[in-house]
């Protein structure tokens, strides 16, 4: 599997296979701009700036639009990773460290 | 005039089946209607057909439907929503919505929300009988919701909305939140009552055509306790609780379904009247009215919504 790392920030996990990417950050230690942790609300939205996900879960249209889709716009909550991935905050989200003991199990 | 309560609630969601799993085998509700792409359930103390019904695609609320005591009062509301302008008004016939009455459909474009006034829906019964019942049914699954309580939708122009709910179908406002005690006060959000509930439903400030949570009625705070036991061995998402809300004193669980819909397990809340003194909460104090322990407002509350 790959790994996950987040621009600007020291995020740099090692995936394990099916996982989302809140779910490895919250494996990891890390706290993550979420709400509905369902592809719901739309919260969670951060940007894909190198490699894919897909999604094993059916994302609204209307939450993830597909023109944000092709721009690289990914939810968090139900995105999984198809091999190492890179991912921005964008301005109204938020990664940080809360468990720094489970960040080094994850490394 | 008298509207009996929120009888139904019509929400999107994006899987149908994981929705079932959620609504049938962790809320307990009963699955009596599976038509159309559509899932229809109905809680042990409720009697008629349905109280839930979902639909595949997207997510969010529909519509909401609210049960009046005669079917003469539908008469009534159309007149009086006709009257009141700012909303659209048309009859629905009797099957529109699978096992229910005719009635009237209103669409609130202040809010961009819809409801629908019926009078009555097909029957079916309480799980535990009319004779000499139990306390409950024997064997409930998940949480065992017993019924649809209300509902908190979001929209830009609530005052509006509320004004509709007062003057059209006759309810009045048992809490209300708002910027200041002064004059030019702007209102943050309406609870309102037709009867003796704490509220039937709640109207929040924010943008148009959104569901904050639907809500069903939880016998007591063991029962709370139990459900969050629950979600929790069925990784249901909880956002916020097991706690208590000063607005309503209702004792809650915020928690997601599989879409994302947030719904809410109620207990408690005073019984209310009429004749109540209207609750005002302002701005300042409004965490402690939301979440009377945490005192803060959480930002997932007034941000997500679908
Ligand atoms: S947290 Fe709601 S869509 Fe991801
Ligand atoms: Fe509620």
């Amino acid at each position: 599997m790959g790994r996950l790392t987040v621009v600007g920030t020291d995020v740099d996990i090692a995936m394990k296979p099916g996982e989302t990417i809140l779910g490895a950050l919250h494996r990891a230690g890390y706290a993550a701009t979420s709400g509905c942790k369902r592809g719901g609300c739309g919260i969670c939205k951060f940007d894909v700036v190198d490699g894919a996900i897909s999604y094993r879960e059916i994302v609204a249209d209307t939450v993830l639009s597909p023109e944000l889709r092709a721009s690289g716009t990914c939810l968090i909550c139900r995105a999984v990773p198809e091999d190492d991935v890179t991912i921005a905050t964008r301005p109204e989200s938020t990664v940080r460290c809360v468990a720094p003991f489970l960040t080094a199990l994850a490394r | 005039m008298t509207i009996l309560r929120m009888g139904y609630v019509h929400a999107r969601v994006t899987d149908l089946a994981r929705a079932k799993d959620h609504y049938a085998n962790t809320l307990g509700l009963y699955p009596t209607l599976e038509d159309d792409g559509k899932l229809y359930f109905k809680g042990w103390d409720e009697w008629d057909h349905h109280s839930v019904v979902l639909e595949e695609g997207g997510v969010g609320a529909i519509k909401f439907g609210f049960k009046v005591d005669q079917a003469s009062d539908l008469d009534g509301i159309e007149a009086r929503a006709t009257a009141f302008g700012d909303c659209t008004v048309t009859r629905m016939s009797a099957g529109e919505n699978r096992e229910v009455s005719d009635g009237v459909r209103v669409h609130l474009p202040c809010i961009d929300h819809t409801f629908e006034f019926y009078h009555s829906m097909t029957a079916v019964g309480l799980e535990v009988g009319t004779h000499n019942p139990d306390a409950f049914p024997r064997h409930l699954v998940g949480i065992g919701a017993p019924m649809l309580d209300h509902a908190l939708v979001i929209g830009e122009d609530i005052d509006t909305a509320a004004r509709f709910f007062m003057e059209v179908t006759n309810f009045y406002t048992t809490e209300r939140a708002q910027t200041t005690l002064g004059d030019d006060a702007q209102t943050i959000a309406f609870w309102l009552s037709s009867m003796q509930k704490v509220h039937d439903i709640a109207l929040l400030r924010g943008p148009n055509g959104k569901l904050h949570h639907f809500a069903f009625q939880m016998r007591d705070w063991n029962d709370i306790l139990h459900a969050a036991d629950i979600f929790t061995m069925d990784d249901v998402p909880i956002d916020v609780g097991p706690t208590r809300h000063g607005i309503t004193r209702g004792e809650t669980i915020y928690f997601f379904d599989p879409s994302g819909n947030r719904n809410e397990t109620f207990a408690g809340g005073y019984t209310s009247y009429r004749d109540r003194p209207t609750i005002v909460w302002t701005a300042d104090q409004l965490a402690k009215g939301i979440f009377y322990h945490a005192r803060e407002i959480k930002e997932s509350f007034t941000t997500v919504f679908t």
